[in-house]
């Protein structure tokens, strides 16, 4: 940004710059060739016409000074315009006052209006800009203005060489240029800024400027260049810009002055301000200029305000308000001088008009400055901040390497304590070890009593029947024997003729009745039946225990899964079938593998045993309780469907786990069981086993649903093995 | 109780047992076998039985809680369970839950389970008989009461008469309670044999 000296140039090059527009304003005076005198009256119904006006000479009341105000209001205002008979025939009457939205001329004589004319904003034509008429030729005519505004009628009539108002325009223009000139740089210069600055005030900056500017073309009528093909902003283009230009000065105050840190009593106050210029916009929008105009107005109360708000702000030390008070003072004289200028106590000469734009752009640059000191503010902030940080750094990178010195000899010290520590936790880790080993045996020792339970039962059953049948065959079979030799020697006697044949063949029937020869015999049959039924199902279950070979067994046999789910399940037989419905649905043919089969045995038991325990628990009748044993064959169809891997699923409808209780249920000594009830090793005995094998377990579980163990076995090298060794 | 016949119900899930049962025993006893316990109970209230034998393990029911199912109505039978195997467990509840009488393994020793259905005989007898004994107890006091009420009732006229009535009357009574002293004395004796 600029030093300061920089900046006293530029006001010398802005003073510079001005002069021309002095200098166009100053000639204007001598344009005027004489005062006119005017007479007006007001018609609020806006309904009269201009055949009826002659009726109402009476109502008329004179005008004074040069720049008459009638105020604003809704009415239409009939001005007759006398004094410019003997004027010369190359003179105009000239209203210098672009921003009134209709005009119409009459020349009238009596009731007939031998001409008219219409200028006025809302026609939104260039050329009305500084509006110009022809003086009647005739001096008997009368010449009548209507106008209508929603700004204030403002009249500034005068009469000027018609060679003299187009001079009069084209210094309006320059003059108009320049100052747009000059908005256009601040207005560029600022957004360059805004844009590689990021800063907010910028922004809001560069929307001030944008908006004052706007409303100053506004002023001069120069508004319709951009807009004077929309009617509906040919009327409301000054009240738009001017409730922009409010709210944009509002929200760069509450920016620039810091207004949330200095000043957070002011925010309502600056709320409703900008609620009244939204209301304003509102207004405009649906149709009721005036309210707009005058709630613009209202809003121009916020000029004072920002202006005490600067005092207050500057008072509490913000940096900023120096600077904003000082613009804010001129833009304030500046606006003051024009007021003064409309109400007649300045002298209305083009130098007067001229305070205004002259104001609000000192207004523009002086903020400009003063947020250019700023950011030069928050530079230098920023630069302070950044070498108190270097020298923090310094600072600490020398604390650090005289640390560092002390810390190696203080690890050293940890790492010797660490070491002595770490013996200390290996030797209680050994203990643990050997109390561990000695709760797997005792386990071991628990599943080994299961099974000897179910074997005991099992076994029992069809050996009492094998023993009892053959006690009672041996019975039936002496009766049996008996009647045979009745009958046999009846039969020898009656070969022989001996005497006493007959009596003897009938004793033998006799006995035969007696005995029931008929149900000895059915009774026979059946106990030789139940007999080879218990000695068949003996030889199977004594089957069934070959599979499971050593329970102890480390050594690697080639077995079949589905021949030790079988064995386990007829094992456990009678214990968990008269408990819970057992299914099983094994897949034909899957291969054999290589396995622990001891240890495998081991943890089907365990599975199915705990899922039977989970079911009684959920179930009071044993019908309802279900558990399913599946056996399938997996492939990931890269050999020709050749499986891969065998899958069991052991599947119940008990009660379920959460999934705390599902997360935790392979932890060593974790169990759900009362106390004494489980050792808690079961499953994590069961876990190492599978990982023995090579074996995943997953375990699927939802409350009051059930619980399905997942057990996959992977075929790819003990499979291929055996399949070499088969 | 009028005839001599021992009546006795097998209970047990694996009809090759039941079967064996009938043969084994069917000579001495009439013997009924069942393989569901509800068709158990419906025998249990049709025939009058004087040993239940049931097996401990069964799908849907054990036999120490078939037992107990039936013990409100039938508490005069002797309860023998059977089982192949038999946990702590099993037996505590045996001899709490189900008041089982004997307690009888697979495989069975005939001579043994003969005996064994026999004394459960006896003491199903005895049980029956005690009752049968203590209702004729209480009818006897029953009368003794009203005899006393009697007497209460002949004494209170105050005439010398009733009174030589009344002592002749309680000489009677003594030497009749003498009587049936003697008789539950005899009975009881015969009980704690």
């Amino acid at each position: 940004m600029c030093p300061p000296y920089g900046r006293v140039r530029m006001l010398r090059v802005l003073f510079c710059l001005m002069l021309p527009l002095w200098a166009g304003c100053g000639g204007g005076e001598s344009v005027t060739v004489d005062a006119l005198r005017l007479e007006a009256f007001e018609d609020a119904t806006r309904m009269l016409r201009p055949e009826q006006v002659h009726l109402q000479r009476a109502s008329l009341k004179g005008l004074d000074g040069e720049r008459p105000n009638l105020g604003s209001s809704s009415s239409a205002w009939w001005i007759r315009v006398s004094g410019w008979q003997g004027a010369p025939r190359n003179a105009r009457i000239v209203l210098d006052n672009p921003t009134l939205d209709s005009i119409d001329v009459f020349v009238l004589d009596g009731p007939r209006v031998l001409a008219n004319a219409t200028s006025g904003a809302a026609l939104g034509r260039e050329k009305d800009l500084i509006p110009t008429f022809e003086i009647p030729l005739n001096t008997a005519h009368e010449l009548w203005f209507r106008v209508r505004s929603t700004k204030p009628v403002l009249l500034p009539f005068s009469l000027t060489r018609v060679d003299k108002a187009e001079v009069i325009r084209e210094r309006r223009d320059l003059a108009v240029a320049l100052y747009t000139g000059m908005v256009l740089a601040i207005l560029i210069y600022n957004s360059f800024l805004a844009f590689s600055t990021g800063q907010r005030t910028y922004f809001s900056y560069i929307f001030v400027v944008l908006t004052v500017g706007l409303v100053q073309w506004g002023f001069n009528g120069y508004d319709r260049l951009l807009w004077g093909d929309v009617p509906w902003m040919a009327v409301n283009g000054l009240t738009v810009t001017g409730a922009f230009s409010g709210l944009s000065a509002l929200m760069f105050a509450r920016h620039f002055l810091e207004v949330r840190r200095y000043t957070p009593g002011w925010n309502r106050l600056i709320q409703i301000l900008l609620g009244v210029y939204t209301a304003a916009l509102g207004a405009a929008l649906i149709g009721r200029p005036m309210l707009a105009y005058n709630l613009v107005n209202l809003g121009a109360l916020s000029a004072p305000a920002m202006l005490i708000l600067s005092i207050v702000s500057w008072r509490r030390g913000s940096p900023s308000a120096p600077w904003y008070f000082v613009a804010w003072l001129i833009f304030l004289v500046a606006v003051t001088m024009q007021a003064l200028r409309d109400f007649g106590v300045l002298p209305s000469t083009q130098m007067t008009a001229t305070f205004l734009p002259i104001g609000t752009v000192l207004e523009m640059l002086l903020l400009s400055f003063a947020l250019g000191n700023r950011i030069n503010q928050l530079k230098r902030s920023s630069d302070e901040a950044n070498a108190k940080a270097l020298a923090a750094s310094l600072e600490n990178e020398r604390i650090v390497k005289e640390q560092n010195a002390e810390l190696e000899a203080r690890v050293r010290q940890r790492t010797e304590a660490l070491a002595a520590a770490n013996g200390e936790l290996s030797a209680a880790l050994e203990d643990l070890k050997g109390a561990q080993d000695q709760l797997i045996q005792t386990e071991k020792l628990a599943s080994l009593g299961q099974m000897t339970a179910g074997i005991a039962h099992e076994l029992n059953n069809p050996i009492n029947y094998v023993q009892s049948n053959a006690t009672s065959l041996n019975r039936d079979m002496e009766e049996l024997i008996e009647i045979i030799e009745a009958h046999a020697a009846a039969l020898a006697a009656l070969a022989e003729g001996a005497p006493g044949a007959a009596d003897m063949v009938e004793r033998a029937r006799d006995r035969a009745r007696q005995l029931d020869l008929q149900f000895l015999m059915e009774e026979s049959r059946q106990l030789i039946k139940g007999i080879l039924e218990g000695a068949d199902r003996t030889a199977r279950i004594v089957g069934g225990l070959r599979v499971f070979g050593r329970m102890d067994g480390d050594e690697l046999v080639e077995a079949s899964l589905q021949d030790l789910l079988e064995a386990s399940i007829t094992v456990l037989g009678n214990r968990a079938r008269s408990r819970a419905r057992i299914e099983v649905n094994f897949e034909e043919g899957t291969p054999a593998l290589w396995c622990q089969s001891g240890k495998l045995s081991q943890v089907f038991m365990n599975i199915v045993v705990n899922a039977v325990q989970a079911t009684e628990s959920r179930w009071p009748e044993a019908e309802d309780r279900l558990v399913s044993v599946q056996l399938t064959a997996l492939s990931d169809g890269a050999n020709a469907g050749e499986p891969t891997s065998l899958e069991i699923r052991i599947r119940d409808n008990g009660t379920g786990m959460d999934d705390t209780t599902r997360q935790r249920i392979f932890d060593p000594f974790y169990t759900t069981k009362d106390v004494g009830k489980g050792t808690g090793l079961g499953l994590s005995i069961v876990k190492g086993i599978l990982d023995d094998h090579g074996a995943v377990i997953r375990v699927e579980s939802a409350l009051d649903k059930g619980t399905c163990f997942i057990l996959t076995f992977p075929l790819h090298a003990s499979g291929s093995k055996a399949s070499k060794v088969a | 109780m009028a005839d001599d016949i021992i009546r006795v119900l097998y209970l047990d899930d694996e009809e090759p047992n039941l079967f064996s049962f009938k043969a084994a025993f069917r000579r001495e006893f009439e013997v009924h076998t069942c393989d569901e316990p509800h068709k158990a109970v419906r025998l249990l209230d049709e025939h009058e039985f004087h040993v239940v034998l049931s097996d401990q393990r069964m799908p849907r029911i054990s036999g120490v809680e078939f037992f107990e199912l039936i013990m409100p109505d039938h508490p005069d039978i002797s309860r023998i369970l059977v089982t192949g195997y038999a946990d702590t467990d099993a037996v505590v509840d045996a001899i709490n839950k189900g008041q089982v009488y004997r307690f009888v393994s697979k495989p069975w020793n005939e001579e043994e389970l003969r005996g064994v259905i026999r004394s459960g005989y006896e003491l199903n007898r005895s049980r029956v008989r005690s009752a049968a004994q203590g209702t004729e107890v209480l009818a006897t006091l029953d009368a003794l009461g009203k005899e006393i009420d009697r007497m209460a009732g002949v004494l209170s006229d105050g005439a010398p008469e009733s009174v030589a009535q009344v002592t002749s009357d309680l000489r009677n009574m003594k030497l009749k309670i003498e009587e049936e002293h003697l008789r539950y004395a005899r009975f009881f004796s015969r009980l704690s044999r």
